[in-house]
Formats: structure tokens, C-alpha cells, sequence
């Protein structure tokens, strides 16, 4: 009986300061299936598969792997037993090609002149090209990791394990970061590798895809495991349920969008690069109270260089940016604060929050300078404590010691829900936020989808810029499609379907 | 007692201390003890006594009792002359401090320390004016002189991006040599080939004070020194202006988006840098010294990089930092004589010592994994128990 699973984790129990990640879960995984492990953020996913995966020691506990207990001291132990990861935060070498990222560690060698050693590039590329046509992941070896999209990187990473003959492959929220369509050709991708016989853990808080791909499935609820189901018999909403440890909705309500007046004006805007390349090109929208105006388009295609010039972090090449009236073109990123533009950025731990700080300092980002926080130049901590526990407290952001927790050790999905709960407070007249629910899990989008239309309503102007479909068909009042740095299309939500939206994300023009 | 138990006594006090909440503190601490007893071995192998070598730093830095004195000196001025020492050093590693913090790497402090000395020699160091008059313009001008000079290092980075490391060195030689320049032109002393003594009016100094029948000479820049590692301490701890120079430091992308004038600050950052840097010059050239050798930097602009690291970039960790190395470079004279050997051993003590604190970082890793692995022993010896109860009761099951 017992032979039947690959991987047989039991009563495994791991803390953290102030937390337990894991309590006492038993988790076992059959040979050849899709397991998904589906969990709140900080509901310990991660961690059990950390653990799994070598990279955390269990306080108690034992693995058993092919009927055999191990343990393993580092996760290079986890790669010798055949255990492969793909991180959601990739772990490549940006200017090393793929081939040379592939094999770094495990290079095939050669010796030079009958005697140097050293590494055997030719063989390598034949290597990397020979696995990657036979599991279907086609990248060119030669090219350069940095100039890759997101989704092939993540074939990199995916690459990388099966190089080292990984028989178990564990995906850490491996579609956070990918769009619609590249998530369909991830989804083919894991079914190959399970037809090919490898083992697939999936970490993942979207049901939609547990439901395509998965065989069982795993709920973890704030360190517990919750049930262990059949994906095909169970449906989306006990799903759901079970994961959030309540019933959630899985639509979002709002009411009708009542405009008022024109807040943003962008005017034929062009943003170059570094490298002089329009990013953005003549782009021209405008927003205006109580509109939520959602921009959809694939990744890389200048939606995040048109929220950064609008907050001011990027300068405007051409065109102006007028908010209330006001051309703000050329104002300081305070400024713009101060005149009423909040701002969720995409790259949240490089911009967004300070990760060598504590939780509290990041949370009053946006107000330190100002009284109460500071009077006369000197800081008062206390007060800034008082209002970071009240914004901890509300948005229920969780990490290990509260306001002083080091931003760095906290989730990325909690590091998110800072960020959220910072520029909402702000109650500013312009909020930019790109992709605010990235990473998060159903019960946290339902909070932050709720205040997103709390502010329209209390009449702010959105711009959402979001890589999900749906998040864009579920919030916008005015939808922009933006390709290749043009604003191909704008139109009220209410006329375009999301198969229309997305022919013009595959940079489809207008017949007429 | 079972092995995994008996490891668990290997990560004892030592290592907990070492990885602890207080290891800030203990590892510098444990990395200069270390230091000491390489030293120590050093000078055993030279044949001499290392206890009697170590207090004759001590002895020669006035922090402890000579065997006999010479004319007119005593423990009173060898103190005060060791403080006249210490107060430019710990002025120069705020200064870097100042810059580490805002992510800056100040290596033109000892070019910044001649120029601003120098400035102020020859602004008021030779004129006639009353050491009320002139002793704060010495100060202020070398202040000014230094920020400025700091200033347009950050200027250079922010609107050119010129790596400020390399523009400090290469504007050490340019100050060097202007002030050699100058200084042989028209303020040289024939005779010593050094610049032309600063009035006594003008120097940070206050002479012939009589301290217990022993005429001192009392340093003026050892006051000011330590009020501003402490103002820096409460800057960096306490203001709106430190925690946005910190946060420069830490993330020019994110502090930008936090709405900070990232460009104000780097030179601002680097204005204050130079600025301390300047007040160590002339606490150095007019307050230890009354001349400047020209064509040569003070080696203090560098030796306070390391003290600034050994006092874990933090303003107060400079003063303790400070002291230590002070000891060493201002009593290797009197420690040459005692011992026979020659005073550059101190310069080897010291580099011992920066080369340990270097390794505080690794010292403090090795402390964790140990601890790390004593309570990951600990897990698996319960577990163990465990599993082995587990067997018994499966067994009997059976």
C-alpha cells in the first residue's frame, strides 16, 4: 500500500518565530499524478514544499520518499533523490545564456588541449536543446536569460530540473506571473510532463487551475491541513471554502459607476526606455471620478512604464499628464503624492517597499514627514507604530512580530497586502495600481477587489493595469487594451466581452 | 547521553552569545580579543612579552602609568595627547559613517582632510587673529571646506553617474597635489620641509593648562567629536533627514518612489560626509599637528574606513572603534622603546585586528549554523525517541 506514493510526509510540524507554519501535516503523493496544494497565503504551502524540498529541517516529523525515510540537509540533497523546484521567484543568472543556467553546477566538461578542464558549451546546448524538444519546452540554448519574457525564463527553471533528472517537480505558484494565454501553454506543459511520467506538486491559491490540471488536491488553512480531495468530483466553491475556512463569493458586486469629473488626462504620451526605445507610444486616455479604467495587454507591453510616468518615477519623452487640471508632467514624485496619486507598482519588493526595513517604516511610507508622524523634522515612532498596527490590524497583514518584523522575512503576498493597505489609506484622487492582487489569494483579492470599489465609489479615479483577464472584466467601467506600448482600443466594459478584450491583448486591430 | 545530546553542550553560551540579540556587540568584542592573542603569539615569537607589550600601548596612550617620565610630562599629557589623536580619527569615521549609510563609499576622506586643513591654515592659521576669532573660523572653514569638496563628489554621481569611488581617489591626488604645490611654493618651512606652523591663537588647542603640576595641552576637537556621534547617532535614529539618507542607502529605486529627492540627499549625504571629514583635517593638521607635510595624505583617511567598519557603521560603535585603534597607532612610539621592537608592529596589531573584524560577518555565521545544528539535533534526538516508541507500540500492534 504504502508503495503506491512517491512522497509520504508525515506529521511534519515546522515554526517560525511567533508562528507555525506547519502543524503536523501528513501529506502523501501518488507516482505519475498532478497534486495541488491550495492555501491562503502564509497558510504554509511553501513551507511544507521547502521542507520537502530540503531548503527547511522539519521541528517534527519524517519524509518518506519511494518508501524510504531521508532527510535531507540542503536542497542539493533534494536534488540528488531526484526533487526538482521551480521557484516563484526565479533563480537564473540574467547575464548567462540558458544553456549555461541550465547546466550550471553539473557542466558537462571537457579538457582542453588534452589536459585544461573546462566546461563543454557545445555539449551543453546539444544537451539543453536535445531535453527541451523532448519535453516540448522550446528555448534556443544560445540566447541570453536576461532578454527572455517571464514564461520562457520560467521553461528555463523548468529545464534546469529535468536536466538534473528530477522525477518529482514541485511549482511554487508557478502562474502568478504569466498571462491567459502563456497560462494555458504552462498547463500543457505540466499535463506532458505527467503523461512522461514525472510527478507534479502545484502550489497555487487559483482554483481555475487545480481544476484543469490537477488530480487531487491538498487545502491548507493557516498551517493545517484541511481535507485531501478528488479535484474532479469536488466543486469550485467547497474548493473555496474550504481554503479560506469560510463561504466566499466568487463574483465581485458593484454597483453602477456614476461619473464625475475628469480626474486624469494623459495626452499623447511616448515614454522612451534607457535604450531610446518608445515604450509607450502617443497613448491618450483619460479617467474620471468613479471610473474604474482598467488597462489589459500581456506583460512588457508598456503597461508598467505608463504607471510609472504617471507617478513620476519615469520621465515623459512627449505628451502631457494633467491631473484635476493640472499639468503635472514634470512633478516630483512627492508632489504628486501630495496632490492625490496613489501607487501600487508592479515590482513590488525592488520599488515598493524597503526590504531591509521593518513592517511599520514601510507601512508610513507615505506620511512619515508629515505631522503626526514627525514634528519639526524629528520622527515620532510611537505614532508611526500606532498607525501601522491599526493598518496590520485592518488589512490583517500577518507577520511574525507585528510592526517591527523585518519586511524582507514576511510573505510576498503579505508584502503585497502592505503595499495595498498604504496607498488605499492614502484616500488619494488617482489611484495607479498595477496588478494590486498579484500573488494573493481568493479571500485577500475579494478584500482588495471591495476596497478598489469602495474608492471608485467614494470618487477616486483607478487605473488598473492587470495581466488577469478577469480581474479586468470583474472591475473595469472602462476597459484600455494596450499592445506593443499603443493603446489599441478604449471602451465602457459593458460593450466589449473578454474574448474580444483578448483578441486585442494578441494585438488583433479594429476591422472598422 | 546520547551523541545528539552531548552535541547540543558543543553550541553553548559562547555561540548563543555570538548569534544572540547582543551580537552586535559581541562579535566586534570577541573579533578584537581574537586579534589580541594573534598579536600576542606575534610578539612571543619576536621574543618578547606580549602582556608587557599591550600595556605598553596602553602606557604610551596615557591610559595607564609610565615607570618614569621625562621633563615636564606625566600620565595627564600623555592622555590628553592621545586624545588629540583620537579626535580626528573618530571625526573621519563619522564621516565615512555618514556616507555608508546613505550607501555611499568615501574613500577621499584624507583628500578632504589636507584641503580643508590647509584652507583654514592659510585663511586664518597665519593671520593675526584672536583665538576667539579664529579658532571657530578654523572650524567652520574646515567644515566648509570639507563640504563642499564632498558635495561635488555627489554632484558628480548624481548628475553624471561617476562612480563616487573613483572620483574621490582620483581628486585625492588632485588635492594632494595642489597642496603640495602651494605649500612649497610659498608656505614652506625650509627647514623641516613642512608647512609653516599655524598660529597657537588659530589651533584647536588650548596650551600650558596645569593639571596636577603637569603642563597639559588640552585637545579641543575631542568635544566636538563626540557630541556629533551622538547628534549623528540621534540623526540617523530620529529625524525625517537620517531615515531618508538610510533609506537612499538601502534602495534608491524605492526611496524615489517614497518621494524622496534621491539626488538632494546623495549630495547631501556626501556634503555632511565631507563635511566631518574637513573637521577631522583640521582636528588633525590643527589640533594634533600644527603642520602639513606636503605631497603626503594623511593615512587616517583610510584607517578610519576600517574603524568605521569595526564599529559596525553605527556613530557610537565609531567612538569604542575609534578609541581601540587609537591606542594602538598613538602608543606605538613609547611601545617601540619599551620592547626593542620596531613602532611599525603597531601598524601590523591593527591590521591583524581590521582583518579579524573583517570576519565578524563569518564569525557570526559559524556561531548561528552551530546553534542551528544544535537544535536541529535536539528536533531529531525527540523525534527519534519517538519514532522509537512508535516502533515499540507497531510492533506490538503487529
Amino acid at each position: 500500500m504504502q508503495d503506491d506514493y512517491i512522497i509520504d510526509m508525515r506529521h511534519i510540524t515546522k515554526r517560525f518565530p511567533g508562528i507555525v507554519a506547519n502543524d503536523d501535516v501528513t501529506l502523501r503523493v501518488k507516482k505519475g499524478e498532478v497534486f495541488a496544494l491550495l492555501g491562503e497565503n502564509g497558510a504554509g504551502k511553501s513551507t511544507l514544499m521547502s521542507v520537502l524540498f530540503g531548503m527547511y529541517q522539519p521541528d517534527a516529523g519524517k519524509i518518506y520518499l519511494r518508501g524510504e525515510e531521508v532527510k535531507f540537509d540542503s536542497s542539493d540533497d533534494a536534488v540528488a533523490a531526484g526533487i526538482g523546484m521551480v521557484h516563484q521567484h526565479f533563480k537564473l543568472v540574467d547575464n548567462f545564456t540558458v544553456a549555461e543556467n541550465i547546466v550550471m553546477g553539473v557542466e558537462p566538461k571537457k579538457r582542453l588541449a588534452g589536459f585544461l578542464p573546462c566546461v563543454d558549451i557545445k555539449e551543453a546546448n546539444k544537451r539543453v536543446k536535445d531535453i527541451s524538444e523532448q519535453y516540448g519546452l522550446a528555448v534556443n540554448p544560445t540566447d541570453m536569460v536576461g532578454d527572455l519574457a517571464v514564461s520562457q525564463r520560467q521553461r528555463v527553471e523548468i529545464l534546469k530540473m529535468l536536466y538534473r533528472n528530477a522525477e518529482i517537480l514541485i511549482f511554487d505558484e508557478p502562474t502568478a506571473v504569466l498571462t491567459p494565454k502563456e497560462i494555458e501553454f504552462l498547463l500543457d506543459i505540466i499535463r506532458g510532463l505527467r503523461d512522461q511520467g514525472k510527478t507534479i506538486i502545484l502550489i497555487t491559491h487559483k482554483i481555475e487551475e487545480i481544476k484543469k490540471v490537477a488530480d487531487r488536491c491538498a487545502i491548507l488553512c493557516r498551517g493545517k491541513l484541511v481535507d485531501v480531495l478528488d479535484v474532479a468530483s469536488t466543486s469550485v466553491q467547497h474548493m473555496a471554502n474550504l481554503m479560506v475556512g469560510r463561504e466566499v463569493k466568487l463574483e465581485t458586486t458593484k454597483g453602477e459607476p456614476h461619473f464625475g469629473k475628469e480626474v486624469l488626462k494623459v495626452d499623447h504620451l511616448t515614454v522612451r526606455n534607457a535604450d531610446k526605445f518608445e515604450v509607450v507610444q502617443d497613448v491618450s486616455l483619460s479617467i474620471h471620478e468613479g471610473e474604474i479604467f482598467a488597462v489589459a495587454g500581456v506583460a512588457g507591453n508598456g503597461q508598467g512604464e505608463l504607471a510609472n510616468t504617471i507617478a513620476g518615477m519615469q520621465d515623459a519623452y512627449k505628451g502631457t499628464v494633467t491631473l484635476d487640471g493640472k499639468d503635472i508632467t514634470s512633478e516630483t514624485v512627492r508632489n504628486r503624492v501630495e496632490d492625490g496619486v496613489a501607487y501600487i507598482p508592479e515590482d513590488r519588493q525592488g520599488m515598493g517597499v524597503f526590504m531591509n526595513l521593518p513592517l511599520d517604516e514601510n507601512l508610513a511610507l507615505r506620511r512619515y514627514y508629515k505631522e503626526p508622524f514627525s514634528k519639526g523634522g524629528v520622527l515620532d515612532h510611537a505614532k508611526i507604530r500606532e498607525f501601522a498596527d491599526d493598518l496590520i490590524e485592518r488589512y490583517d497583514i500577518r507577520s511574525g512580530q507585528g510592526g517591527r518584523t523585518i519586511t524582507r522575512s514576511m510573505s510576498g503576498g503579505n508584502q503585497q497586502k502592505a503595499i495595498v493597505a498604504r496607498e488605499i489609506e492614502q484616500h488619494a484622487r488617482l489611484l495607479i495600481f498595477v496588478q494590486p492582487t498579484r500573488g494573493m489569494d481568493m479571500g485577500a483579492i475579494e478584500h482588495i477587489h471591495d476596497q478598489i470599489i469602495a474608492e471608485r465609489d467614494r470618487g477616486a479615479a483607478v487605473l488598473l493595469i492587470s495581466l488577469e483577464l478577469d480581474e479586468v472584466m470583474q472591475l473595469a467601467d472602462t476597459i484600455g487594451v494596450i499592445y506593443n506600448g499603443k493603446l489599441l482600443k478604449t471602451a465602457p466594459a459593458s460593450t466589449m466581452t473578454s474574448q474580444e478584450v483578448g483578441r486585442y491583448m494578441m494585438g488583433v486591430a479594429d476591422n472598422d | 547521553m546520547t551523541d545528539a545530546e552531548k552535541k547540543i553542550g558543543g553550541a553553548g553560551w559562547f555561540q548563543r552569545l555570538l548569534d544572540g540579540r547582543w551580537s552586535h556587540i559581541a562579535v566586534p568584542v570577541f573579533c578584537v580579543l581574537l586579534s589580541l592573542l594573534v598579536s600576542g603569539v606575534l610578539l612571543v615569537v619576536l621574543g618578547k612579552d606580549p602582556f608587557v607589550g599591550f600595556y605598553s600601548f596602553l602606557q604610551g596612550s596615557g591610559l595607564a602609568p609610565k615607570g618614569s617620565y621625562g621633563g615636564g610630562s606625566g600620565i595627564q599629557s600623555d592622555f590628553f595627547t592621545f586624545l588629540g589623536y583620537l579626535a580626528p580619527m573618530l571625526l573621519a569615521s563619522l564621516g565615512f559613517v555618514v556616507g555608508f549609510r546613505a550607501g555611499l563609499f568615501n574613500i577621499g576622506i584624507s583628500g578632504q582632510m589636507v584641503a580643508s586643513a590647509f584652507t583654514a591654515t592659510v585663511l586664518v592659521g597665519y593671520s593675526d587673529l584672536p583665538a576667539v576669532l579664529s579658532k571657530p573660523l578654523v572650524i567652520i572653514i574646515g567644515a566648509v571646506v570639507g563640504a563642499l569638496l564632498g558635495a561635488f563628489v555627489g554632484f558628480l554621481k548624481y548628475r553624471f553617474n561617476v562612480h563616487e569611488v573613483v572620483s574621490t581617489i582620483m581628486i585625492n591626488y588632485i588635492l594632494n597635489y595642489i597642496v603640495g604645490f602651494f605649500i612649497n611654493m610659498y608656505f614652506v618651512n625650509g627647514l623641516t620641509r613642512s608647512s609653516l606652523p599655524c598660529s597657537t591663537d588659530a589651533a584647536l588647542m588650548i596650551y600650558n593648562v596645569q593639571i596636577g603640576g603637569i603642563s597639559c595641552t588640552i585637545p579641543l576637537g575631542i568635544f566636538l567629536a563626540v557630541a556629533l556621534a551622538f547628534f549623528l547617532d540621534w540623526l540617523f535614529k530620529r529625524t525625517v533627514v537620517g531615515f531618508e539618507l538610510k533609506a537612499v542607502g538601502q534602495n534608491p529605486k524605492a526611496a524615489k518612489y517614497a518621494g524622496i529627492n534621491v539626488g538632494k540627499r546623495l549630495i547631501q549625504a556626501m556634503a555632511l560626509s565631507g563635511a566631518l571629514a574637513g573637521l577631522a583635517g583640521v582636528a588633525y593638521y590643527c589640533g594634533y599637528y600644527t603642520t602639513i607635510v606636503p605631497k603626503t595624505l594623511p593615512q587616517m583617511g583610510y584607517d578610519c574606513i576600517a574603524v568605521a567598519l569595526l564599529g559596525n557603521g553605527n556613530p557610537i560603535g565609531s567612538i569604542f572603534a575609534s578609541i581601540l585603534v587609537s591606542v594602538f597607532q598613538n602608543g606605538s612610539n613609547f611601545m617601540s622603546s619599551t620592547l626593542g621592537v620596531q613602532k611599525e608592529i603597531a601598524s601590523l596589531i591593527v591590521g591583524i585586528m581590521l582583518l579579524f573584524s573583517a570576519c565578524g560577518g563569518y564569525f557570526r555565521f559559524l556561531a548561528h549554523r552551530k546553534v542551528q545544528r544544535a537544535e536541529d539535533s535536539k528536533i531529531k534526538a525527540k523525534a527519534k525517541a519517538e519514532a522509537a516508541a512508535e516502533g515499540m507500540t507497531g510492533e506490538g500492534e503487529k
